[in-house]
């Protein structure tokens, strides 16, 4: 049974979401403040969080920003803000995915379950891109021989473009294949992603090599 | 032609530039005044010289009377030869004396009889023809002096000049008349030059009239034209303009005015803006606030409707009911929401190339189960291939979705036409409908916040009536338009106009606003 971290300071619907997640089969730990939530966390070790962003104490912002150091595990906002900075600011503090409040929990639950969902299981190779190596099954990335840390979905994005080098995917592809919607969502999520990605495997942000955009389109592995 | 274009030009300039207005009145009215005043003075002295210059002839010709008495004074008896001579000398006597060197003599025997006894003579110049039977009937009637003004000739040029003429007896009684011409040479050359001098002076004064009123007027006309450019600034929104105020003259008291008005404007309109600011942040506050307890009560709505099986039938259709409504509320708040970015000016598009037919196409697939159930046929006309555009495609989903859905609500389930084209520029898409329509009022809110074609019809899709409120922002924002025709029970029709990319104009739209006859 996997385990859910809810950080929300609204004890109804602190108290809404529990109900609605353990009815669909998840546990439940929770933390009412921002100082709260890396304690809780720390001590429970959930496997996925759900994260307000507006929290007394310490924001949202900050708390993705701290568990990205020591952990790659599942972050989704929970946003009352449609207000696009906010979100942006979250997604690039480290966060997956986000809802934006008000979510149906069918919506909540699917996005919990696309970022639990284990990749699917493929034959053991590795992927080469350039200096970066990528093993479909430890999911270990090596740039250059030395260990790079992605999150899960970090290591998604980059292994579903590697695997197709040169071939064009565009953000509502990647949005399905790498997110799981199956709606239409923000096409920002996978611009942020694709930054955060580069941030950590390219030589130069600015010009990258290994994730190329294709304007107007979207995005393609570099030219190997 | 030209001249016709350059009359235009300069009348267009004449029209424009009051400083030229002024100037040019100014000017034509100080000129009409020297004019008529150098008339009357060039009239004055003409007459003041032609009064002096006939007094003296006249003084002269007592003298001149004086003269020839003396020279007949010596004449006695009958001695008809000293008699003659004296005749001979009067004229050669008159010519030389007196300050007079141009005068004229005619001394001329009045009598009939015996004319070659007393001869007529008179100086070489003298043209008898200036003396008129009327004039000489004038002299012979009056012992007294009688004067008249004539032209005469001299070196082929006509002067003035005064006849004087005066009747004489000659020792035995012999009638004699005596003629003097005194020509005004002199006097029509001082008037020359007076005149001369008036026109030049006139003319110097008209154009130091001119510089002076031109200096004055553009003293008088620059505050005004500071005015004009200041208020011009402020109208395009640069509130903090403000005319310079120097002196305390009524110039002064324009400038300090029109900023005293411009302050008051500016005041206003950053309490309006604040007030508005302070409007948008409260409904967007609002929104956000009412997130949070909505989302609670979605979710538990949501729990108990998924439970609804297990309630007794009231409570089940309560829980279906609050479920659906929650939705509704929902949706009101998003575009409500929405509504408040547009206000804040907070909205980013994220532009993509995009086939329209496919947006038109996926709008369509997400729309027809309401369709069918209200059995209205989509009639669609697309073109053949890809119709790109650069959109951001989710603002044109939704305004697609939004007058889809309004047709349908309103065609009274006659077909709705949804049609695309292009051209050069452009991409439309129309959506005609042949229901209800709306007269020319509610034509003209249809695009009006909360508003509803008929406030009494039964709200079937529970729509937020912020939709088009909403796609017309969204329209704008790609700085296409979104426009509507209607007409009362022939129904109504919807165009979207896009640019095919943000860096182009649009231009005409490639489709008719038009709603179409019923087929």
């Amino acid at each position: 049974m996997f385990k859910i971290l809810i950080v929300e300071d609204d004890d109804a619907l602190r108290e809404t979401l529990e109900i609605g997640l353990r009815s669909n089969g998840f546990d439940v730990c929770q933390a009412a403040t921002g100082t709260d939530a890396i304690p809780v966390f720390e001590k429970h070790k959930p496997d996925l969080v759900l994260l307000d962003l507006m929290l007394p104490g310490k924001n949202g912002i900050e708390i993705c920003q701290e568990l990205r150091q020591t952990s790659g595990v599942p972050i989704i906002m929970l946003t009352a803000r449609t207000d696009d900075n906010d979100m942006i600011r979250g997604l690039e503090a480290g966060a997956d995915d986000y809802v934006t409040k008000p979510y149906k929990i069918e919506v909540l639950v699917s996005r919990i379950k696309a970022r639990l969902r284990p990749l699917k299981q493929v034959q053991h190779t590795i992927i080469k891109l350039g200096p970066i190596e990528l093993d479909t099954l430890s999911h270990e990335v090596l740039k250059n021989g030395k260990k790079v840390s992605l999150t899960p979905l970090e290591f998604k994005l980059l292994l579903t473009l590697a695997s197709h080098p040169n071939e064009v995917f565009s953000r509502e592809m990647l949005l399905e294949q790498v997110w799981e919607y199956t709606y239409k969502a923000d096409t920002r999520l996978v611009n942020v992603h694709v930054q955060r990605l580069r941030s950590k495997i390219e030589e130069d942000q600015e010009d990258p090599k290994l994730v190329l955009t294709v304007r107007g389109w979207g995005y393609k592995a570099g030219p190997e | 032609m030209l001249i016709g274009r350059i009359y235009k030009a300069a009348l267009g300039r004449f029209r424009s530039s009051l400083q030229l207005r002024a100037l040019a009145y100014t000017v034509a009215l100080s000129g009409s005044a020297l004019v008529l005043l150098g008339g009357v003075l060039s009239f004055s002295i003409g007459n003041g010289l032609f009064n002096t210059r006939t007094e003296q002839a006249e003084l002269e010709s007592h003298r001149a009377t004086f003269a020839v008495s003396r020279v007949f004074s010596g004449v006695t008896g009958t001695n008809q030869q000293q008699l003659s001579k004296a005749i001979a000398e009067v004229v050669p006597e008159l010519e030389s004396i007196g300050v007079s060197q141009t005068r004229q003599v005619a001394f001329i025997y009045s009598g009939s009889k015996d004319s070659k006894k007393f001869s007529s003579p008179k100086s070489t110049n003298f043209d008898l023809a200036l003396v008129t039977p009327e004039f000489r009937a004038r002299v012979l009637a009056t012992k007294d002096i009688e004067s008249q003004t004539v032209q005469i000739s001299r070196g082929g040029e006509s002067i003035p000049a005064i006849l004087i003429g005066q009747r004489f007896e000659v020792p035995k009684g012999h009638p004699y008349e005596l003629y003097l011409v005194y020509d005004m040479y002199n006097e029509q050359q001082t008037l020359g030059f007076v005149q001369r001098t008036l026109v030049l002076g006139g003319l110097v004064t008209l154009m130091i009239i001119g510089f002076f009123s031109f200096l004055v007027t553009s003293w008088l006309v620059r505050p005004v034209r500071d005015a004009a450019e200041v208020s011009e600034f402020i109208a395009a929104g640069d509130l903090d303009r403000r005319l310079p105020v120097r002196g305390s003259d009524v110039i002064a008291v324009l400038a300090s005015s029109f900023n005293h008005m411009a302050d008051s404007l500016q005041e206003k309109i950053k309490d309006m803006r604040q007030l508005s600011t302070m409007q948008q942040r409260f409904v967007s506050d609002v929104s956000h606030e009412l997130r949070t307890p909505l989302t609670t009560m979605k979710l538990t709505a949501d729990y108990l409707y998924s439970q609804r099986e297990n309630f007794d039938d009231l409570s089940k259709r309560s829980a279906e009911i609050m479920h659906s409504q929650m939705d509704r509320f929902d949706q009101l708040l998003a575009d409500l929401l929405e509504i408040s970015r547009y206000d804040a000016a907070g909205v980013k598009p994220e532009y993509e190339v995009h086939d329209m037919n496919g947006i038109v196409g996926s709008a369509l697939e997400s729309i027809q189960q309401f369709a069918d159930s209200k059995g209205v046929y989509l009639d669609v006309e697309i073109p053949s291939g890809a119709v790109q555009c650069e959109v951001d495609v989710r603002r044109i989903e939704r305004i697609l979705n939004n007058l889809l859905t309004n047709a349908i609500e309103h065609s009274e389930g006659k077909p709705v036409k949804i049609r695309v084209a292009q051209n050069e520029t452009a991409v439309a898409v129309s959506v005609t409908d042949q229901g209800i329509g709306m007269n020319d009022s509610e034509l003209a809110q249809a695009f009006n916040r909360f508003w509803r074609a008929d406030p009494s019809r039964k709200r079937t899709t529970g729509g937020t009536g912020l939709g088009l409120a909403i796609s017309i922002e969204d329209a704008q924002l790609h700085s296409g338009v979104l426009e509507v025709t209607a007409a009362p029970n022939l129904g109504a029709c919807f165009r979207l106009t896009l640019p095919k990319r943000q860096d182009v104009l649009m231009g005409e739209s490639p489709l008719k606003l038009a709603i179409e006859a019923e087929h």
